[in-house]
């Protein structure tokens, strides 16, 4: 038997080369092969084998072991300034590719940068707050007969019921929210977001009072605190504290004036006006109304961690102070201050919120437009990295270590991305204002961290960057053997090939999936947008009345008044319309057993015409009728849904009788209409008939939308001077709601464009490297007889296949992600295979153009010239 | 006493490498101690030890030829350096001068 094929275990071979110290390696390593063939004749292969390995593992010890610790370098100065200079002018030599690089880099900073501002601004919410993680909301899950409602709103005797029976709690606010015409000297606005809030609001809270003294402030009744910014309305440059303001019927004292609250607070408010206002003449409905839920109750505990022993005794609480009815508290949750902007909506929320499905969905195309243009930058510098190579050769002769030259290439790196992110900044400052727009946010960079912290931050972004882009680039380029310069065919240094097309690769799989996500995004909005939703919401203008007598003692005579203007086709009073929040009333209703069955209801309170107006279909029964006078006070309609909900046919709801406001009956059902966003299902509706109209909405002619608001807008001073026409749309109100996903749209879109912008930057400097590398090939095939197209198609061939496959990787990822997003609606698009067809297309467009533009330059240059450049 | 100090095993190392004369390196050091002094000696204590001694100038080594059988590596042979021999002296003398000094009493009947 031969036994000189037999190999030693490769692993441990290795293993040995690796570690032993290379000037005694050779001898070692020989005598380890000795022993190992001796052994091999001796004994068996496996023991000469087993023994090698022993033996390996034994002389690795110190001795033998060769020092890790490389020599240790100082650069000296003058070697620092040698990199510096090589590097500029490696910059400078190529300065398109620069170019390229420094744009790409620069533009995804100025990106991540707005979005991260954006990002860390609306987590920064409430947190201003000096006692912010000691605040809590107190919120409510009710139990009624047939469902459980989730509301964000507390009643007005738990806040201090809770204070006395709990000593965890040290304070307690109560606010609640009033929509007041504001009126002075011929000034007036509807001041809608006005507040009737307990006096500890400032001891609670940390709004800033700038005038008055906030132990008094909002102690006495009709004293009112104005923010700058009302106070600036009404007063101008007068001193406002001590003046009288009227609000409504009333006259309120100004008592103070506050700093405008923070852009990033859950709710805003124009104003704040004293509890005792509203409680002097309530007290019973302060101390024992247990249920109703018109306030926002916030707590101060007296240690952010007591939230859970709160908790813990809040059944008891329940149970010995509200009891079980029909309907009744099951649980009476504390919310973080801090966490209400971002929490699952509740029903009556007051202010806006967040969403952390965008917050994630940004910071993802935020991620991935930084990774595009890092790949842009290793692209290219691996492209290129062959013209470097008699510099590398060179330095490696004289006896530079590898370590120095990935330091240098590192730095190279590392200079590109802060020349970028000096282009970032000033990128930033010209495009906050629309970036601002964008995301209808203000963006107060009052938010902010201090400069010192955002400094170091950005700092250690662009090493980062710098790092990830630069160590792959590096790392190929001081591996180069001097040798390699005299055998240029040596494959070691084009062979990146591979790597760089996974990368541009996974430039358009981002590409792809942001163009079909955002195209699935507004197909889903349109869907919603162009929903039936059950009414007319076109061309319907809104005007608040805040139940002025003038308008509710004539309503009718107001009415026909504007239907004289031309332009006008229907005019209705209502309590609430659609898109806005409705009462949620007690009431009693017949069931079929004859009995009458507690609940909780949603209510609108409407005149004759309400239906008529907004194209609501009656299903059964009739609507209101002016003729039958009785109807004004006894006649109730119901939708679909809670027919249903009940267990009723539509027949046998007619006459049912009902206990609410007023005593009745039902006398028709109506066919369901989305009165609240298409967020949620439509729940079960009364409408009950009022005089009452805190809101005109007027019909107007759709082919003359401002000759009609202008002729409105006349008769309205005309009627009701002392009325500020102060107008919207529905159909503007109510897509309000789908604020949120509408920015989430735009914003994608706008950042889709710009992903693709700098992945086809990085395209076309790697287009214009390969055509410089091929300008020999094309020149020779063009004078062997090609035409300019078959050399374009040589050229763009081999991306198009790499869009094929980033295609067939998106689709399935974005398909299921969109699917994922589109469960926050009752109704989901159909996720429309086209729209990734249409996403690769026009990547595809766009790449091929790029690549067209200089493949052609190429294609069609003299071949005389390429062939001459010798 | 001399400054210098050898280990037991270092010395038998050094020995070893002035009976092989010259054709002391790795293998034929570790064959020769394993059959004279019928134990075994593991290739990693052997090396260190012919390296520390090296470096203290005791020994003394160059490349020689390269076989098939080696994966074509040279072998490194080991020379006692003048330093050395005379370590090896001054040791063995030190030690016979305590042999000597023992008692005769001292050692049990036979």
């Amino acid at each position: 038997m031969d036994h000189s094929n037999i190999k030693p275990p490769k692993f441990f071979h290795r293993f040995f080369r690796w570690f032993c110290d290379p000037a005694i390696a050779e001898d070692i390593e020989g005598d380890l092969m000795e022993m190992f063939h001796r052994d091999a004749e001796t004994a068996s292969a496996g023991k000469a084998r087993f023994r090698f390995a022993r033996n390996t593992v034994k002389l690795f010890r110190p001795g033998i072991i060769r020092r890790f610790s490389q020599p240790s370098f100082t650069p000296s100065s003058p070697m620092f300034r040698n990199y510096l200079i090589t590097s500029v002018r490696s910059l400078m030599r190529s300065k398109g590719f620069s170019t390229i690089n420094i744009i790409g880099l620069a533009v995804g900073l100025a990106t991540f940068s707005l979005i991260s501002l954006y990002v860390y601004h609306e987590l920064s919410f409430d947190r201003y707050h000096k006692n912010a993680d000691r605040i809590v909301r107190i919120v409510e899950n009710i139990k009624t007969e047939n469902e459980t409602l989730y509301q964000s709103v507390s009643s007005p005797p738990m806040g201090p019921r809770l204070l006395k029976d709990f000593p965890e709690i040290e304070s307690y606010v109560r606010f609640q929210n009033w929509s007041l015409l504001g009126q002075r000297n011929g000034v007036s606005f509807y001041e809608r977001d006005s507040y009737i809030v307990d006096s500890t609001v400032f001891d609670v809270f940390s709004f800033e009072l700038l005038k008055g003294d906030k132990k008094t402030a909002l102690r006495d009744p009709f004293s009112i605190v104005l923010t700058e910014t009302m106070a600036k309305k009404y007063f101008g440059n007068e001193e406002p504290l001590g003046q009288s303001l009227k609000m409504d019927y009333d006259n309120y004292t100004v008592t103070g004036v506050m700093a405008d609250v923070p852009a990033n607070s859950h709710f805003r408010f124009s104003n704040l006006i004293s509890f005792s206002t509203w409680s002097r003449n309530n007290k019973y409905a302060e101390d024992d109304m247990w249920f109703w839920n018109g306030f926002h109750t916030y707590l101060l505990l007296r240690d952010a961690k007591s939230a859970d022993a709160v908790r813990s005794k809040m059944q008891a609480f329940i149970e010995k102070n509200i009891g079980k009815g029909k309907m009744y508290y099951e649980d009476l949750p504390l919310q973080p201050l801090t966490s209400i902007y971002m929490a699952e909506q509740r029903t009556w929320e007051n202010g806006t919120r967040g969403s952390m499905d965008n917050i994630y969905i940004l910071s993802i195309i935020a991620i991935f437009i930084l990774l595009i243009a890092c790949f842009n930058y290793i692209n290219l510098a691996t492209a290129r990295a062959s013209r470097r190579l008699k510099e590398v050769g060179m330095r490696k002769s004289l006896g530079a270590l590898r370590r120095m030259l990935v330091m240098q290439f590192l730095g190279e790196s590392t200079i590109v991305a802060f020349i970028a992110g000096v282009v970032a900044v000033a990128l930033v400052w010209l495009s906050l204002p629309a970036f601002r727009t964008l995301v209808e946010s203000e963006l107060s960079f009052s938010a902010l961290p201090d400069p010192m912290v955002i400094i170091t931050a950005a700092i250690i972004l662009i090493l980062t960057i710098g790092l990830v882009a630069g160590t792959y680039p590096a790392i190929i380029i001081s591996r180069f053997q001097p040798v390699q310069i005299f055998r240029p065919s040596s494959k070691g240094i084009y062979s990146h090939n591979t790597f760089r097309k996974i990368l541009v690769t996974t430039q358009f799989v981002i590409s792809i999936a942001l163009v079909a996500g955002t195209l699935l995004i507004y197909d889903q909005l349109a869907l919603v947008r162009n929903q039936d939703l059950g009414f007319n919401k076109n061309a319907m203008l809104l005007l608040p009345t805040n139940g002025d007598s003038a308008i509710i003692r004539h309503l009718d005579a107001v009415k026909q008044e504007l239907m004289q203007v031309p332009g006008v086709k229907s005019v209705t009073g209502s309590a609430s319309v659609p898109g806005q929040s409705l009462s949620n009333l007690y009431t009693e209703i017949e069931m079929l057993d004859g009995k009458m069955s507690p609940t909780n209801i949603n209510y609108n309170f409407v005149d004759h015409d309400f239906l008529v107006a907004y194209d609501i279909k009656i299903i059964a029964g009739r609507n209101f009728l002016r003729e039958a006078r009785a109807d004004d006070t006894t006649a109730y309609l119901i939708n679909e849904t809670a027919v249903r909900d009940f267990g009723w046919t539509n027949e046998q709801a007619l006459g049912k009788k009902v206990r609410s406001r007023y005593q009745g009956r039902i006398v028709g059902v109506i066919k369901d209409f989305n009165y609240s966003s298409l967020h949620a299902k439509v729940e079960p509706l009364m409408i009950g008939f009022t005089n009452h109209a805190g809101r005109l909405s007027i019909r107007i002619d759709e082919n003359d939308l401002q000759g009609s608001i202008n002729r409105v807008q006349r008769k309205w001073t005309e009627l009701l001077p002392h009325l500020p026409f102060d107008y919207s749309f529905l159909d503007v109100d109510f897509d309000r709601q789908y604020k949120a996903d509408q920015q989430l749209g735009k914003t994608a879109g706008v950042f889709t464009g710009l992903a693709i912008f700098i992945g086809c930057l990085g395209l076309l400097g790697l287009t214009s490297f390969v055509v410089e590398r091929r300008t020999k090939e094309i020149g020779i095939r063009k004078v062997l007889g090609a035409s300019v197209s078959s050399v374009v198609v040589l050229i763009t061939k081999e991306f198009f296949w790499l869009i094929i496959i980033a295609l067939a990787v998106a689709t399935p990822v974005t398909w299921y992600l969109i699917s994922q997003w589109e469960q926050n609606f009752t109704l989901q698009a159909v996720i429309n295979p086209l729209r990734f067809l249409i996403a690769g297309l026009s990547v595809m467009i766009f790449a091929s153009l790029t690549i067209s533009i200089l493949s052609l330059r190429a294609a069609a240059a003299n071949p005389t010239k390429a062939l001459r450049t010798e | 006493m001399s400054r210098h100090q050898l280990g037991e095993f270092e010395e038998i190392v050094m020995l070893t490498v002035g009976i092989l004369y010259k054709e002391a390196y790795g293998v034929a050091i570790i064959d020769e101690m394993e059959k004279r002094l019928e134990r075994k000696v593991s290739i990693g204590a052997l090396q260190t030890a012919l390296r520390r001694l090296e470096q203290k100038g005791y020994l003394t080594s160059e490349f020689g030829e390269a076989t098939s059988v080696r994966g074509g590596k040279r072998k490194r042979y080991f020379r006692l350096t003048s330093l050395g021999s005379r370590v090896l002296r001054e040791t063995q003398e030190s030690r016979n001068e305590l042999f000597k000094a023992i008692p005769r009493l001292a050692f049990p009947k036979q």
